[in-house]
Parts: C-alpha cells; structure tokens; sequence
C-alpha cells in the first residue's frame, strides 16, 4: 500500500511542477501581450526630458524664471511663460522665430548665466527644447512671428561712424547707456523690466557683453526690434533704416580693449580708473562685490524646497548647526533698525570684517561666515560694501541668538571630534589618489 | 614609598582629568588666539601663492584674480584642513567634504595646476564654465548651494578671467580628489560640518 502511494506521488510530482510552469508561463506570457495591446505610456518629449534636467533648474520647473539660483543671478533667467523675448529677428512686441530660440540656446548669452548649450549637445536636442519653451506660452499657438525686412547694409566708414554718432545723440542713447556709451552721465540708472528686476544697460564699449552678438547686424537689429520686456525700445519709427546702420556702425566702434588684450602700461591706466570708479560711486561697487560674492547665499531666509523666501533675500535665516559649538542663524543684512544693520555704525561694521567681533562682544567663530577674507579687503572695498548694505531696504526679521550647548554635550562632542576623529573641523580628506 | 605614590596618584588623576577636559574645551583655541592669528597665515599664504611671471601685463591680472579669489572665498570650501584650521601649504588643493541630505555629498575640487589631479587637464572655457554657469566639462551641473556659482556668474567677463589667470599661475599642489558619482546624492549627512547648513524648515 505504502509502495503504491508514493510511486503515485512519484508520478504525480513531476505532473504538478509540469502544470504549476505552465500555468506560470502562461500568466507571463498573457502579461506580456496585455503591456503589448495596452496603449503606449505617455513618455515624456525628448524636450521636455531635457528642460527638466538642464534648464529647469534656473528657468524654474514651470518655465516662470523663477529657478533657486535666479535670486542671485543679476541677469535674471527668462520666464517662457510670458512669450517676451529680447533678442529676436521680428517686431517690437511679435513672438520670434524658431531660429532666433535656437541660436539663444545654441550660442548662449554671452555676459549672462545662459551657456552655449551647442557644446554640450545636439543641434536636434536644441530643436527639441526649442520646441518644448515654445509649448509654454500660449502665444506660440495664436500668433505667426513678424519676421522684419533686413535692410541694406551700410559699411563702415568715418562719415557712417560720425553720422551714427549724430543718431546716438539725437534718439539719446546717453540716457541710459551714458554719453560715452559707458554709463559716464546716465541719467536713467534704475531701469526695471516688465517682471520688476533691476537692469543695467549694457556698456556699449564692451561689445563681448552683448548678448544678442556683437556684430553691426546684430546691433542694427537690437536698434530695429527693441528688446520686448526691457526699457529698449524699438526704433522703427522713430529713425530712419540708415541712421539705424549708421548707428550700429557707431557703436561697433566705440569697442574698448578688453582687459586680455591689454599691455602693462593700458592696464595700469585700465585699473586705476576703475578704482577711481569704485571710489567715486561706492554703492555699485559695493553691490558687485556682494553679489559676486554671493552673501545671500547664507544671509537669506528659504523654504524647504531650497527657494528664497519672496522679499527674504538679505535678511538672514539660515540655520548652521555647527555641532559641537553651537545653532548659528545668519544676520539679517538689511537697513532695519531693530533687527538689522540699520543702527549699526560703519566703525561696528568694519569690526566685523576686521576682525571678527560683533558690537555686543560676540567673537564669530573662523567659519562659515569668512570675515578673514575680508579683513584683507582694500579699505575702498569694505566701505562700498557698507555702502551697499545700507541701501538694501529695511525687512524687519528677528534673528534668535545663537544656541551654545551645555557644557556637558559641548565636552562630549569635542571628545568626539578631538579624540574620537569622528571628523575634524575643516574636514581633511586624506586622499593622495590619482583621480582616473 | 607607597604613602609617595598614593599622594601623586590623589593629586594627579584629578590634574591630568581637569587637564584632559580643558583641553576638549578650548582646542581649537578660537577664543583664546589673538583674531590676527587667524588672518595673518591666511594673508602669508594668500601673498605666496602666485609664482613668479615673467610677462607683467600677464601678472597684473594674475594679481587682480588673486583678490577676487581672496575677497569670493575660494579658500573657504577649497583648501583642505589640517590639524589646526586650513592647511595653508595646500592652499586652494581642495578636498573638503560636503554633505547635505538635498543634495548628496561633494569634495572641493584642486583647483591648482597640478598636471595630474589639479586643473591642468581643463581648459580655459572648462573652467570658465563652471564660473559662469556652474557646468562641469562632463555637461553636469553643480548645486549652486554648494558651489556659489549663481553669484560668481555675476562677475564681469573680464573678472572671470583674471580668476582663471590666477588659477592657472598657483603653485601647483599634488592632491587627488575622488569624481563624484550619482550615489553620492543618496549620502547620509555627515558629521561635521556637512549638516551644518540646514534649511530653517527642516529643523
């Protein structure tokens, strides 16, 4: 009896492993050819595959301009959203062609934070973005761009350039660019575009800066187009197409040397002046320096997402847990009096940089806040920097003072850090590898 | 002898534990030393870094990047650290680690001219590049809360320049720093000074 049940269960055993891989076979295979008759996934367009992973993070996820890093470029990246562009081959106020955003993106804006995508890829990947901006803005779909007619080109000559120089001062340029095409007497110095951020019209002597090309056709096109969303109009109506070329002709030739170019004898001449720029107006200077620097990096209050707080930038709030010393907060920087550096005088200021004392006796630690870098400012440097701050306007943010532990956790964590190594501070990284 | 022994062992434990704690608490001395003792290696090393040029109108640039490096805080994420505070021989050699939990973890890079490990291999739009935009020569782009390019962008041309000038005249100073791979992102914070910058919510 024994016998039979397991010569059955001998024979059984195969046939059930046989049918149990059928079965499972057979489910694999009916998933298989549901996923094959089922729709296709949606997959994201190649363009939108790359806005997210490139341009996404200073034009913003939605194409606002508004990316983290947009708070403190000074050139602020463009919002597709709104259809405006400056640099276009079209009408004042037309949409631009496709080949004016290919050459944006391919060649970059040169004096600007917009790379020259063209070295990193494809022209057809940079069809493809191109494709996805214009899918941000509704204008794209209703209106047709209004391409302008280019005109005959006028060569330069001496009489062009001095006709064009007539122009620059009939139409004004001066207001805003300077009367020498370097800032030199503008009266107009705080110019808004149609988003509310400060510009800076451009210094007609450094033709590298331009960021539409720096070519007498790029610049007649400038003058012909305007630059839609900023203060530059056009002048279509206003000049004639051969005052515009003699224009163009006119400011091509008031290129300066760039500093690359230069020998020992300009560039003593070349930084002496702007010293003597920095000198006699103190506030841009100083607000060069903070913003190259980067001090609102630090001294800005942000969300979890990592943006900056609307309104927030320079007044302090970020957190460093400068474990075992202690929770610092960064300073609000702003002219407000109670929570600011409005009631701080410029010698309690210089001590900061000086030497690292605040006026209530505080000595800041070596990091991260790198006041002996900039005790080794020139004087005129630190006093721009003053001056820079004092024209912020007042934000009223109250700063906690910050946390020390106790002395018990203090000990225990120098006894890590000291004894333990669990890290030091300014990690070292012992490495002596060669990278590959 | 013994009675000898057992006074120096009451009077002594005490010393040397009074002692140890001492030390915990004020090594590194950031109260006790005089605030030119933090400038002045830091100037010395600024001051010693350039090699000498021949070309004068190539050292007066190389010397204006030289004080833009200073007053931009390179030195700050790029030198690496000694025992006490930077090490200033290895002055901008890079190698400090940073970790935050958004972003992952980096090392500074060197930013000497070290034909091996340092930034001989770019080339001058390389470097450029990662001033201006933040993009490394691979088409990666750093977080701008770790490398502050988004405020070095703001630098004129010209500026941007005279830092790659600087850069390209420094000593040169052996020192490998590891590539950064994608799992760096999914690094733990560490523990000092990588947490140090917290956002204010995430407290």
């Amino acid at each position: 009896m024994r016998s039979t049940v397991s010569r059955g269960l001998l024979i059984l055993a195969p046939c059930v492993v046989l049918v149990a891989f059928l079965l499972l076979n057979q489910e694999t295979g009916s998933t298989r050819m549901n996923t094959a008759s089922s729709p296709p996934q949606e997959t994201p367009s190649l363009g939108k595959a790359i806005f997210d992973s490139k341009c996404a993070s200073c034009h913003g996820a939605e194409g606002k301009g508004d990316g983290p890093p947009s708070m403190q470029l000074m050139v602020k990246p463009r919002d597709f959203t709104a259809g405006k562009y400056k640099f276009r081959s079209t009408e004042s106020g037309s949409i631009p062609t496709d080949e004016d955003l290919f050459k944006s993106v391919r060649e970059g804006l040169h004096g600007t934070s917009m790379p020259n995508w063209g070295k990193f890829m494809s022209d057809d990947s940079v069809n493809a973005v191109v494709e996805y901006i214009k899918s941000l803005s509704p204008r794209f779909k209703t209106e047709k761009p209004r391409v302008v007619r280019l005109g005959t080109p006028i060569p330069s000559s001496p009489a062009s350039i001095a006709a064009g120089k007539k122009v620059f001062e009939k139409l004004q340029c001066g207001q805003c660019h300077g009367t020498d095409g370097a800032g030199t007497d503008a009266v107009a110095t705080d110019l808004k575009d149609d988003w509310g951020n400060d510009l800076e019209a451009t210094h007609l002597t450094e033709p590298w800066n331009f960021r539409g090309g720096s070519t007498a056709r790029d610049i007649y096109m400038r003058f012909r187009t305007g630059l839609d969303g900023a203060p530059m109009p056009s002048y279509a109506g206003t000049a004639s197409e051969q005052e515009m070329w003699h224009l163009a002709n006119y400011v091509v030739s008031l290129a300066r040397k760039p500093m690359w170019a230069m020998n020992e004898q300009e560039l003593s001449a070349f930084f002496a002046s702007l010293d003597q720029l920095a000198k006699a107006n103190p506030v841009p200077r100083g607000k060069y320096l903070v913003e190259s620097i980067g001090c609102a990096n630090c001294h800005s209050m942000y969300t979890d997402e990592g943006f900056v707080v609307s309104g927030m930038k320079y007044a302090g709030g970020l957190t460093f847990d400068l474990y075992p010393f202690g929770t610092y907060t960064t300073r609000n920087l702003t002219s407000d009096k109670e929570t600011g550096l409005g009631d701080w005088s410029d010698e309690e200021i210089l001590l900061v940089f000086n030497e690292g004392i605040r006026k209530d006796g505080r000595k800041l630690l070596p990091f991260p806040m790198p006041w002996m870098g900039l005790a080794q400012l020139k004087d005129d440097d630190k006093h721009a920097i003053i001056a820079y701050l004092r024209t912020i306007p007042p934000v009223s943010h109250k700063i906690p003072d910050p946390e020390t532990p106790n002395i018990f956790s203090y000990l225990w964590g120098k006894f890590r850090m000291l004894v333990l190594k669990e890290s030091i501070p300014g990690p070292a990284y012992p490495m002596k590898e060669v990278q590959p | 002898m013994k009675k000898i022994f057992k006074w120096v062992l009451i009077i002594g434990l005490p010393l040397v534990v009074i002692g140890f704690l001492a030390f915990l608490y004020f090594i590194p001395p950031f109260d006790l030393l005089p605030r030119e003792a933090f400038i002045q290696p830091y100037a010395a090393a600024v001051q010693a870094s350039l090699k000498p040029i021949d070309d004068p109108a190539k050292r007066m640039i190389a010397e204006r990047g030289r004080y833009i490096v200073l007053y931009a805080d390179c030195n700050g994420c790029h030198t690496p650290g000694g025992d006490e505070g930077p090490n200033w021989d290895e002055y901008l050699a890079g190698g400090l680690k940073f970790s935050w939990k958004p972003v992952g973890t980096s090392v500074s890079r060197n930013l000497t001219p070290d034909p091996e490990t340092g930034l001989a291999q770019r080339e001058d739009d390389q470097v450029l590049d990662v001033l201006r935009y933040g993009l490394f020569h691979t088409g990666r782009q750093m977080d701008w809360t770790f490398m502050p390019w988004a405020g070095f962008a703001n630098m004129t041309q010209e500026d941007q320049y005279a830092v790659l000038t600087y850069l390209r005249n420094i000593k040169p100073v052996y020192h490998g720093i590891p590539d950064w791979t994608p799992e760096s992102r999914n690094a733990e914070n560490s523990f000092y000074p990588g947490d140090w910058a917290k956002h204010k919510g995430q407290q």
